[in-house]
């Protein structure tokens, strides 16, 4: 029967809202990826690393557990800004690690399979496909990032009590903003990447090669320039920058670039991987 | 010819075509260049200032006697106009952690020729004193070789070999064309061996042109008259052995990371093991060191890396570098360690199935 | 050395989804065709055939040879797959004379093949563009034409006229018997079924991973004989036969059709049935016509695979 003798009628019912029909992709990756065994195990690993400093902070606080230590060994036992620091710095590697393995995941399957047509032919969006998948990976890098560290933070405030809190109420606010920002430009990298190349492989790599490679060869331009410009090109530099100076134990060399274009060279790199996805996620089939 | 080694240069032409050519390898040339690039940057810059600061030139003996605790009025009395004067000032928190306060900072920078002097003062007093050459081949030598064993070996090379040498299995796997390969008359080993040929011709030539380019680029902007003395001394014998670890660089990585194609389906895992294993060598005790590709490649280097700066003192107590083999133990070593790879590259290839699916 | 494709008792697991399970098989040279619904293992004995895959148990041997020894077997062997993509950048000249050089054959006579090969497939104009801007069907024309170039003696083909316009889905069938004629083994899979029917000496029908049957069509039905044969009946009068008809035991389904002049008859006795139909026309009943519903390739299918279908 021709299709217009059939009587098509549009669905009437009632429909989702907006913001359902978005969480349907994090929903159903979110599924997928708990599902995975080296995700689970990078997941249990990254839980190492703040329970070993939530039994540092339980000794710090218990000044009868260290009665028998010299002064150099309580002032090494300080919880400050340092502490949140080195805390902050182990955890990175594990969302970089975490963000590697799940980002490419997300994007490059579509482009390979063209289903980015698909996706687009429903009431969507690319930037709210974007919002989608960067909801993915910021669900996954918040469960070993800034979530853990409000832990850490919010056990040292109950543990020190509200003297401690007023000296250093900034920490918990640095711990926060600063793992934001991780996420964000993790997420974006790993986007990115996964958008560049239909590889999944090939994108981890290029995740891992961005921080890395990127670490290696502003380390390079420092040396041969004599100079510490070129951190400006060390994602991982520029983000510890912004931790120290939130939590107020940034000082610079001299010859190190100034907070300022710190921060601009991290929106310079996460305006750099919107404008990636922007290129790369169009719903047409490209054969080259 | 044999119809092997037929088949072997025939599977490497058709390879190395597109390990040279395609589009998506064009940055492992970046990689390869990037340090020639910066290098030729700065010799350019070095031969900029040198003719901007010429002009300029303060007596070698007054900018020694610049003493710490000299105010810069003083300083700047006695030495003349600077070649840059630069003031700022920057709020630091005080001793008890709250309060900010602020300092000044001036800058004051001499030229005797030669070197560049660095004055820095707060709040008006001569804190810190920096003397650096303009540039030296002894110092750019010590770059180099930091750059050579930090960056080049350690990162470019690293994952050049992972990109090209992936590409060549695991690669067709993900581009769904391996069958194409597998439907040849051709025994799987002899495929392995031509593949492998073609990705070592592409990473030794990109890489080693880039060690010799780099290298080039690391002299161009000294004294004419050092760089000859070292062409006719050292130099050549420092290239070589360069070039050599770059080559054999890539063969031991790209054996590895063929095989690691043909063995993991996720083949990012063992890379990132192997970047640790790396990355952790030199803290580790010098039986375990000796199990590492990048120990052998530094071994044949002429010259040792300086100790990075940046790695904090406690961690710089910890680095306890082995003695470096030999270097015909290292080149055997490492093609030893080639061979045995490949070998177990070839018992995996002749299981591999063609299944798309599952990629 | 064996003239036959041999398989015995094959199976082939992926993880723990089955590929085929036991299938033994003898596969003469000729025209063969694989039938069978998606998933039931037609790729899987190709690729098995080719080593693309190994088996899990069983042995299989092509014309002697072992599909573990490619550098023997491809050289008498041509598979044109189903996978759609050529190595990146390949024209379509470079796609068929790559292969022919990894065949050995010196430039010029791997040059000369090349062309000789795209001309039998009409794609000469098109040679010298990459595979990758190809259409569907220009993909299949030059996958057909390096499986060919090398004229092997065994020549495997995963759905071979997907894609092909008739005039070259007619010029292919006219290839595949060339190559049969000349004692070749021609094995094919496709559901085009009709023009499986027409072109194949036998057929080999496959489901869920198992042989259900093997043999020339005709034979095919014949060893079927348990399962209902389908007949349809013309005659002026079809409700009055359908009642004769239905009468009788062997007769499981009798159809009455719209316009009351025709019938769908299934009968476990082709026999009885022709006895049958002999004593209605002589009891007076006009027969128009009697034609067999399920001789061809679609109906065996219906039978043998669908179940239900």
């Amino acid at each position: 029967m021709a299709v217009y003798k059939r009587g098509y009628q549009r669905y009437e019912g009632t429909r989702t809202t907006a913001w359902e029909r978005l969480m349907v992709l994090p929903r159903y990756s979110w599924s997928r990826l708990i599902t995975q065994r080296l995700v689970i195990a990078v997941l249990m690993m990254s839980a190492f690393w703040p329970l070993l400093c939530a039994i540092f902070i339980y000794i710090a606080n218990h000044g009868e557990l260290l009665a028998g230590f010299g002064q150099g060994f309580q002032r090494f036992l300080a919880v400050d800004g340092n502490f949140f620091r080195v805390f902050m710095s182990v955890q990175s590697v594990f969302a970089i690690a975490l963000a590697a393995m799940t980002g490419p995941g997300l994007i490059a399957p579509d482009l390979a399979n063209n289903a980015l047509p698909l996706y687009f032919s429903r009431p969507m969006s690319r930037w709210e496909y974007v919002l989608a998948r960067l909801m993915v990976l910021g669900g996954m890098l918040s469960a070993v990032t800034w979530i853990p560290g409000l832990l850490i933070y919010g056990m040292q405030v109950g543990m020190a009590g509200s003297d401690w809190f007023s000296k250093y109420w900034n920490l918990g606010l640095a711990v926060f903003v600063g793992f934001l920002m991780l996420v964000l430009l993790t997420s974006l990298v790993a986007l990115a990447s996964s958008a560049w190349v239909k590889w999944r492989v090939v994108a981890g790599a290029l995740v891992l090669g961005f921080f890395f490679v990127l670490a290696g060869a502003a380390q390079m331009m420092n040396a041969i320039f004599r100079d510490k410009a070129g951190s400006l090109l060390n994602p991982i530099y520029l983000l510890e920058r912004l931790w120290m100076s939130m939590m107020g134990i940034d000082s610079p060399s001299e010859s190190e670039p100034g907070l300022v274009q710190c921060v601009f060279a991290l929106l310079g790199l996460c305006g750099l991987m919107l404008l990636v996805l922007e290129r790369k996620l169009r719903p047409v089939e490209v054969v080259k | 010819m044999n119809l092997w080694a037929k088949q072997v240069l025939t599977i490497a032409r058709l390879e190395v075509r597109k390990a040279f050519l395609s589009k998506r390898g064009l940055w492992v040339y970046v990689l390869a260049l990037f340090p020639a690039v910066i290098f030729l940057v700065h010799g350019f810059d070095v031969k900029l200032k040198r003719q901007r600061w010429s002009s300029q030139i303060t007596d070698h003996a007054l900018l020694e006697g610049v003493q710490a605790g000299e105010t810069a009025s003083d300083v700047r009395m006695r030495l003349g106009p600077p070649l840059m004067d630069r003031e700022f000032g920057r709020r630091r928190r005080g001793e008890d952690g709250e309060r900010l306060e602020e300092e000044r900072y001036r800058h004051l920078r001499y030229f005797d020729g030669q070197r560049r002097y660095d004055f820095h003062f707060t709040n008006g007093v001569l804190k810190e004193k920096f003397e650096q050459p303009l540039a030296t081949l002894e110092e750019n030598s010590q770059v180099f070789a930091g750059v050579f064993q930090y960056f080049y070996l350690r990162l470019a090379v690293f994952f050049g070999c992972l990109g090209i040498f992936m590409n060549l299995f695991r690669g067709e796997m993900l581009d769904k064309t391996l069958h194409f390969w597998f439907l040849a008359p051709v025994r799987r080993e002899v495929l392995l061996v031509g593949k492998y040929g073609a990705g070592l011709v592409a990473a030794a030539v990109i890489f080693g042109a880039g060690t010799i380019v780099t290298f080039l680029a690391m002299l161009w902007g000294l004294d004419p008259a050092d760089v000859q003395a070292y062409w006719q001394s050292a130099g050549p014998g420092h290239l070589f052995w360069y070039t050599v670890a770059t080559v054999l660089g890539c063969v031991g990585y790209g054996s590895v990371f063929l095989a690691a194609g043909l063995l993991m389906r996720n083949p990012i895992i063992p890379a990132v093991v192997i970047l640790f294993w790396e990355a952790i060598n030199g803290f580790l005790p010098a039986v375990l060191q000796k199990l590492s590709v990048l120990y052998y490649l530094q071994s044949l280097c002429p010259l040792p890396p300086p100790v990075d700066k940046e790695v904090p003192a406690v961690m710089r107590v910890l680095l306890a570098p082995a003695e470096p083999a030999p270097a015909a133990l290292a080149i055997l070593g490492l093609l030893g360690v080639t061979v045995l790879v490949l070998w177990v590259a070839s018992r995996a290839v002749r299981r591999l199935e063609v299944n798309y699916a599952t990629d | 050395m064996s003239n036959e494709i041999i398989f015995s008792e094959v199976s082939k697991f992926y993880g723990e989804v089955l590929g085929v399970n036991r299938v033994s098989l003898n596969v003469p040279p000729g025209i063969t065709s694989l039938v069978g619904p998606n998933g039931s293992g037609k790729t899987t004995l190709m690729n098995l055939m080719c080593g693309l895959i190994h088996a899990d148990q069983g042995t299989i041997s092509v014309r002697g040879m072992s599909p573990r020894d490619p550098e023997k077997l491809m050289r008498s062997m041509g598979y044109c797959t189903q996978f759609d993509a050529a190595p990146r950048g390949y024209s379509g000249y470079q796609f068929v004379s790559a292969a022919l050089l990894l065949h050995g054959y010196s430039a010029a006579e791997a040059d000369e093949r090349t062309w000789k090969a795209i001309d039998r497939v009409n794609l000469r104009e098109a040679a010298h563009r990459k595979v990758a801007g190809y259409s569907k069907g220009m993909r299949q024309r030059i996958r057909l034409a390096q499986s060919i170039a090398h004229e092997p003696e065994v020549l495997i083909l995963d759905e071979p006229l997907n894609g092909l316009d008739p005039l070259v889905r007619a010029e292919t069938i006219a290839l595949f018997r060339e190559f049969a004629a000349l004692g070749r083994h021609v094995i094919l899979s496709s559901h085009v079924l009709q023009e499986v029917d027409v072109i194949s000496d036998q057929v080999i029908l496959i489901a869920n991973g198992s042989i259900i049957a093997e043999g020339q069509i005709h034979n095919v039905r014949e060893e079927m004989s348990e399962h209902p044969s389908q007949f349809l009946i013309r005659c002026p009068d079809a409700a009055r036969v359908a009642s004769l008809l239905f009468a009788e035991d062997h007769i499981t389904e009798v159809r009455l059709h719209a316009d009351r002049m025709g019938l769908l008859v299934l009968t476990r006795s082709r026999e009885r049935f022709s006895h049958l139909l002999n004593e209605i026309v002589l009891g007076g009943q006009a027969i128009e016509s009697i034609v067999q519903a399920d001789a061809n390739v679609d109906s065996l299918y219906e039978y043998l695979i669908g179940g239900g279908r």
